[in-house]
This record gives structure tokens, sequence and C-alpha cells, in this order.
């Protein structure tokens, strides 16, 4: 029998371009459970690296050996069930393995093996932005200004893929021309999180729009908790930047921030209310040295390079004060960016007849202009300081909702 | 009154199967044999001991007793399930006719239902108006009811009601020497506004969907934390209903009288009906059921009116399942081994659910403790076939401080009931009686829309990654929308209107 030529047959499709179909079989089989993880697979790499050197693709070599023969069928069932999936894979040192990601392996941690669906981000500018799934409002929404802002100026945006901030990210980035990369917490093939893996969500939105969702894991490995905190060093691999938006007192973006910091990786925090559970990851960052992210400027001057001035302000493409909003409507909605405004509020500060208000509602989400989250409606775009400007010699403060938080925090109004 | 020394006589009264009356010829035989008396025709076990309550009675009420014949009676037709006690007072006077203490041909038109007790009183059954309205159509000319189930049984047009306090009086009445005590129908009551819109402060987007809801029926769901008012909003929905015509509300009070559901002396209320069964309800319950003819549930009970599901996500799923059929069907049909029992329910369903399990989501007040996974799985509850009957969702956030102060800022009751039934009325007209912006044909719904508007809502399904359900439901709440505006054709502002009334995705989050 003829393993080799069976793996290179099954594997030769699945594996991305310039890699060597054998090499990937072999640290497939290495990893297949029950023998080994891949953590212990970086630290035998890192032992051989330190006593004999050589590049990423010899020492994993030395590592692995060759695949055992009573894992032949297992491996070829595997490459078939990546390439019903529309997955490419790579190993480490690999001319398609992320350049960024493979520095300083085995030493920097790093997915020996990695598997994509989509295009894998080119070697320009990335910003990784990450924070909790348990987001507010105000999370959410700076996440998104802060990645569509990159998107807009070409820099690509990579974050977890989960629910809240990193959805946040993932889907404002796909509204500019830099792609999105998603990092699973499970192998390809499993539908998690559902509301974003399932046909036509999220996902796939991202692949369509030339971003890659990455794994490290194989085809049936859940995601649990161990593979969703192991994901964080590659969000912090891929990125030149990190930021963190919102999160908890153990949130995984610390894990990510600290990611950054051993790669030596700027980390931005972005200050948050300072009475919210959901600041105290970002509040720590900033006191332990981080950045403070004031905006999408501090974000892209952190990736260096980066085109400032335009591309900072909302992209040109959508009509920035209108999408078929009356005034009043705006007014309340630019007061309370990027924090959303419930639409009872909406209805009430703005004065609009209810049902003229409702239509003009759908009539700027179906054009983009609104978003739509559980805590209410936010503009999807930055107003800009002319808008703001406008607003406020035009319409009267009240109105504008300025001398109360439109988010309705009661305690604040006294 | 045959051959071989047999008597017969024959009396009349009415069976229920479910809400469906069903004559039942009650015959009895007198002739030789053992002494006593046998009852066929497949009775309960209610009926079946009725034999000792006419007999005592008869006895005590200075009557003659058969005593040393052989007694058949026969409750015809005989493959029909019988039950209750009603045939207490009909058996009785087969008896009585045979043995001929009252004229026999008097029986073809004097029809009669009661349970006596052992002292020969009449007493009121369950159901006496279905009994009632059951017994014109099968050609009775006058009714002999208790005295306390008179009122009901007389809201029967084209019915003598005669109420009769015992056996000795249904005799005189039957020989023609007294007319018994004519019934006079029950009053009828016209409702009274008692939840009024103009309690509910702000909430424009509330009020503005509690007038579509009522106006074309659609059915909503209520989401917001506990205590944000949405049992509150449903009871203003309820106001808003407008009131019953008199044959729905004798259809609303039989189904009650048949649950023992309403006194038989009470008013005949033209207030549409408003159920709040519990989330803990069964499902017979709820639909309908029970051991021998099953009993209508509480969607039935809530016929023509409003039926309020509180914690819909908290009730199981065979409670929502057993649910989606007679929503569409607007009648539950209950199929036993021995007969299929028919009850309507035409309801208007107002759900209510917390928008998360901890219930705080989107609560400006209270942070949200539940996991963004447990959020999903909770709402993919709602999802699916119960979720598409609901046409109208709506957010309802707890009202602040600043509002609960301030002075009342919305219209009354009465202002918007008035639009309300104008845009019944309009729909009326289009559709005709039997159909309503509800559960019209959507080909026929979009005959009624201007191009423009089918182009903005196929825009916006497309923008939106709506399902090709929501299209067809926002469609018919635009109907709606028209209707109320006073517009023969749906604008694209009606549909854009349509589509707000949906809960928000948490699928995509920015």
């Amino acid at each position: 029998m003829n393993l080799a030529a069976a793996l290179a047959r099954a594997f030769g499709p699945v594996v991305a371009d310039g890699s060597d179909p054998r090499a990937v079989a072999g640290v497939l089989a290495w990893l297949l459970p029950p023998r080994r993880t891949p953590v212990a697979l970086r630290r035998r790499a890192a032992q051989v690296a330190e006593r004999d050197g050589g590049r990423p693709a010899e020492v994993l070599a030395a590592v692995v050996g060759a695949p055992d023969p009573a894992l032949g069928d297992t491996l070829v069932d595997l490459a078939h069930r990546w390439r019903t999936l529309g997955v490419r894979v790579a190993v480490v040192g690999d001319p398609a393995y992320p350049a960024r990601l493979a520095a300083g392996w085995p030493l920097l941690d790093a997915p020996a093996l990695l598997a994509w669906r989509g295009t894998l981000p080119a070697a320009r500018p990335t910003v990784a932005v990450v924070g909790a799934r348990r987001a507010t409002g105000y999370g959410t929404g700076i996440a998104a200004w802060l990645a569509e802002a990159a998107s807009g100026a070409g820099v690509s945006v990579v974050s977890g893929g989960a629910l809240g901030v990193d959805a946040a990210a993932h889907a404002a980035a796909l509204e500019g021309p830099g792609a999105t990369t998603v990092v699973l917490g499970c192998g390809h093939g499993i539908v998690y999180p559902r509301p974003h893996a399932r046909a036509g969500g999220l996902f796939d939105r991202i692949v369509e729009h030339g971003g890659a969702l990455v794994s490290e894991l194989l085809p049936w490995q859940p995601p649990i908790p161990a593979h969703v905190r192991a994901r964080n060093r590659v969000v912090a691999g891929l990125a030149d930047a990190v930021v963190v938006v919102e999160g908890g007192e153990r949130s995984g973006s610390l894990l990510t921030a600290g990611v950054a910091v051993e790669r030596g990786l700027p980390v931005l925090a972005v200050p948050g209310d300072v009475r919210a559970p959901g600041s105290s990851a970002p509040h720590r960052l900033l006191s332990e040295g981080a950045a403070p992210c004031t905006g999408p400027a501090d974000l892209l001057a952190a990736v260096g390079g980066a085109p400032t001035g335009d591309a900072l302000a909302p992209a040109g493409q959508v009509p920035v004060d209108d999408g078929g909003l009356p005034p009043e409507v705006r007014a309340v909605l630019v007061a309370a960016w990027p924090r959303p405004v419930p639409l009872e509020l909406l209805a009430r500060r703005s004065r609009q007849p209810t049902g003229l208000l409702l239509a003009a509602v759908t009539r700027a989400r179906v054009c983009g202009v609104l978003a739509e989250g559980p805590d209410g409606l936010r503009l999807r775009r930055a107003p800009t300081p002319e808008v703001r400007a406008r607003l406020d010699s035009t319409t009267p403060g009240e109105n504008a909702g300025r001398h109360g938080d439109p988010s309705g925090m009661p305690e604040e109004r006294g | 009154m045959s051959a071989e020394g047999q008597v017969l006589a024959v009396s009349h009264s009415i069976a229920m199967v479910g809400l469906e009356p069903c004559a039942v010829r009650v015959e009895c035989s007198l002739g030789p044999g053992l002494p006593g008396l046998r009852l066929v025709g497949l009775p309960d076990l209610a009926l079946r001991e009725s034999v000792e309550r006419v007999r005592t009675a008869v006895k005590q009420q200075g009557l003659h007793w058969p005593g040393g014949q052989r007694t058949v009676v026969n409750l015809a037709p005989a493959d029909l399930p019988k039950s209750g006690s009603g045939f207490d007072l009909p058996i009785a006077v087969a008896v009585l006719a045979a043995t001929g203490q009252v004229p026999h041909e008097v029986l073809d038109r004097v029809w009669s239902v009661g349970e006596l007790g052992l002292d020969g009183q009449l007493r009121a059954v369950p159901g006496v108006l279905p009994v009632a309205a059951g017994a014109r159509h099968a050609g009775a000319g006058s009714l002999l009811v208790a005295p306390s189930a008179a009122p009901e049984a007389a809201l029967v047009d084209g019915l003598t009601v005669v109420a009769v306090r015992d056996l000795r009086e249904v005799v005189e009445v039957l020989r023609g020497r007294s007319c018994g005590t004519p019934a006079r129908p029950a009053p009828v009551v016209v409702p009274q506004v008692g939840h009024d819109l103009a309690d509910v402060r702000g909430q424009p987007v509330a009020r503005r969907a509690l007038e579509i809801a009522a106006a074309g029926r659609h059915h909503l769901l209520l989401a917001g934390p506990p205590g944000c008012g949405k049992t509150m909003l449903a009871r203003r929905l309820h106001g808003l209903l407008p009131p019953l015509q008199v044959g729905a509300a004798l259809e609303v009070a039989a189904i009650h009288s048949l649950a023992a559901q309403r006194r038989p002396d009470e008013a005949l209320s033209l207030v549409p009906p408003l159920r709040e069964p519990h989330h803990t309800v069964s499902v017979a319950g709820l639909v309908g059921g029970g051991s021998g003819i099953p009993r209508p549930g509480e969607l039935s009970l809530a016929h023509h009116g409003l039926l309020l599901l509180d914690e819909l996500l908290e009730t199981p799923r065979v409670i929502l399942d057993a649910l989606r059929q007679p929503l569409e069907r607007g009648e539950v049909v209950l199929t036993r081994a021995r007969q299929q029992v028919r009850y309507p329910c035409e309801v208007l369903l107002v759900a209510a659910t917390n928008p998360c399990p901890c219930g705080y989501l989107g609560s400006p007040t209270r942070a949200c403790r539940c996991r963004p996974d447990r959020i999903e799985r909770y709402r993919s509850r709602l999802s699916g076939p119960l979720l598409d009957r609901l046409d109208l969702h709506l957010e309802v956030s707890p009202i602040d401080r600043e509002q609960l102060l301030g002075p009342p800022d919305g219209e009354p009751t009465a202002t918007v009931a008035g639009r309300v039934v104008a845009a019944r009325a309009a729909a009326a007209e289009r559709w005709g009686e039997d159909a309503g912006n509800r559960d019209v044909e959507v080909a026929r719904l979009r005959a009624t829309a201007k191009p423009g508007a089918l182009r903005t809502l196929a825009q916006a399904v497309e923008g939106l990654a709506l399902s090709a359900r929501a299209f067809d439901r926002a469609l018919r709440v635009a109907r709606t929308i028209a209707d109320l505006g006073g517009r023969s054709a749906i604008d694209p502002a009606d549909v854009e209107e349509a589509l707000a009334y949906r809960l928000a995705d948490l699928a995509v989050a920015p």
C-alpha cells in the first residue's frame, strides 16, 4: 500500500499553494487526538529548534516524523471533510501561512497548522478589534466605528467572530474595502456561534467580501473554553495592533492583549463608563500602560503609515445626513451616538408622528444608515463634526437630547 | 300506545356534542314484565343516575309512578353518547306522558331540559343557551327550563321559554292549565371602557401597534422586561376591540355556558372576552378536552375576544404546538374515539415574553445577566411556525420617571376605537365578511398594493435579510395601516412602517 501517494492525492487539493501535502498530513497525523496537543507540538518544536536550529519546515519535520500508516484512512477522510467545506490548509513556514503569525515560531506561540476558508489577509496593516460578547450599545457602537474607519482606510480587521464587540467589528469592516478575518474557536464545519455561522450569516458574508475564517482546529472540534481561549493568541498574531473595546475582569480580550505585548505589538484600550462592569478590562489595560483609543485616528496611527484625514471621516459613499431620516430624528441619534436610542425614546424625543417615524426608520435601515440592536437604533457612521455643528445651530438643544442621556439611564437625568 | 298492551310516549330534548346541538327523542315504553326502569341509548354515569332522581321526584310531587310495570326509556339516536343531568326533565315528562298524566300531543312542540332534585324541583344545567338555540333550530315551539336558566335560554329568538319551578308545575303547563312563567331574556350589556389608553404614558410606538392589532386582528408579540407594562398594554388592546354583534355575543355566551363559565341569569355581554390563562395551563385547559364530551378550553373561551399568553417562552413546547392549528383554522377540533367536537376560536392572540432568560436585556435600568448564547437559544424557541402567526412584534421598554410624573399625553380609547371601527369596516367592505387582513390570501392582498409598495417591500426584505414569511406578514400589517389611514391602496410608507414592528435581530449586532 502506498500511503504517501494516497495522502498526496487526498491532500493535494486541500493544501494551499506552495504547501507540501505530505508535510501537512504529517503534522495533522501528529495532532490527531488522542495523541498530542498543539501546545505539546510547539514545546517539542521549541526544544528541537533550540538544539538544532533550522527553518520551521525542518523543525516541524524533525518533530512529527512520518505519519503512522494506521492513521491513513482517518487522514484521507479529514482531507475530504476540509475539501467539501472549501477549506485550505497550510503549516507554519509555508508561503501561504501568514508571515506575521509565523514570525518567532516556535518561541512565540502559533498554530503549527492553519485551516481557513476564504482569502487570508494580504501583507497589509491589520488591526485586531476585540471585546466582550456581552457588550453594551456603546461597545458595539465604538467597535463598529473603529472597524469601519479601519476598513475604509484599507486596513484589515481581525477578531474572534463572537457575538457582541467582535461581530460589530466584523460587520462594520464589511462596509469598507478592507477585508476582515475571523479566528474561530472551533473547527470548520461546526455552526458556532450559530447566528453568525448559519448559511447566509455574517461568516458567509465575510468570505464573500474577500475575508477569511481561520481555525487551527480539526473539523469536528467543538468550541470548548480551552479552544476559544487559545484562539486569542491567533487573533493577536495576525494583527499589527490590538484594541480592546469592552470586557469584564476576566475577559478573553486580556489574553489577546497579553499576547500582543509578548509580540511587541501596540495595545490600545477604549475608555469606558467607569461604573460599567464591561469597562474593567480596558481600564486595567490603560492603567498598565496601554494607549487610550479615542477614535479611529489613534488606532490607525498605531498601525503606522495608514492614511489619515479623509479616511477617518465617515466614508463618502453613503449619504451622511439623510437616508430619509427627518432632521429631528437625526438630531436625537447624532446626540446619542455611539449609544443606541430605544425606539420609543426616539419617537418621543423627535416628536414625529409614530407612523412616519417608523417608516423613516425602516427606510434608513434598509439603506444602511441605521443599525438596530437589542438596545435600540444607532447611526452606522460617526457623525462628522460638521454634521454636529449644523445640527447644534439648527435644532433646539432639548430636542437633540444633549441635556439628558438618550440611552435613558434615569440616574443620569436628575 | 301500540300493540300487546305496550304504551309508548315520546318527549324531546337536546344533547350537546361540543357546541353542536343534536335533537334527542326520549321514548318511554310501559309494558308487562319485571317491574323497574331501564335506561338505554348510551347514557353516561350522571345520566344513568337520573333514573333514581326521576323516580323519587315524581313520587315526591305526588304524581303516579308506574311501579308495577316494566318501563324502558330510550334516548334516540341510540348511538350518540349522551351525558349530564339535563335529561332528567324530558325523561320524567316521557314517563308522565306514558302513564297518561300529561297529554302526548303537546310534546312535539314543547321540549324540555333540566335536572331534577329529589324533591321534584327543577335545576338549571350548564349550557342551556346552545340547547335552546338547538331546540329552536330543530323545530321546538317552546322550551321548559328551570327558572334560573330561563333568562339565558330566552336570549334565543323565536322560542318561547317557559320557566317552571317543579314537576307539578310542568304537569300544569303541559295540561294547558297554566302557562308557567314566561321568561324574559337577560339584559344586554354594552361594553364600558375599563382600561383606557389615556393611562398609557409615552410609548407612542406601543400605542400605534395596539391600534393596528385591534384594527387588523393581528396577533401581537410583546417583548420586554418584567414590570414594563406588557399586561397593561394587552388590557388596553382589549378595550380597543369593537363591541360584539349580538350573534357573536350569543356564540360567546354559548361557549361560556357550556364550560359553566357564566351564570344562567347573567346579562348577555357585548364585551369581547379576555382570557389570561397562566403559563402552566395544560393542553386540555388551553385547547379544550377532558373525558366524555370534550369541553372548550381557554382558546375557545376567548372566541371573538382576546387571549393573553404571558411568559410565552416559559410555556412548554407542546402547548405552543397545540396552539398553532387552531389559530390558523379559527376552530379547535377535538377528536375522540366516538366523536369529533369542534369549538370555534376566532381569537386575537397577544403573547408576552421576557426578552431574555433574566428578563432585563435592553432594559435601561438594570443590566442583563444572561450570556449571549443563552439569549440566542432562548430566542430561538420563539422562531418557527408560531412566531410566523404573530404579525406584530413589539419591544416594550419600561417608562421612566420623567414620563410617569408627566401629564397623560396620548389619545383616549374612544378616539382610537373610532379609527379601529372605521378600518375594520373598510376591510370588511373590501374582502367580504369571511376574511380579514390577517387571513386573506396574499394574492388578493398584493392586488391592493401600489407597485412601488411591493418594490419597497422586496428591497427591504433583501436589505434586512428577512424571510419570505416576513414579506407576507409585513404586507398584511401594511394593509391594516393603510385602512387606518383611509387609503384604498397600500403606499410604500405603509410597508415601511409595517416592517418596523419586528424584534431586533440578535444575529447581526451592529
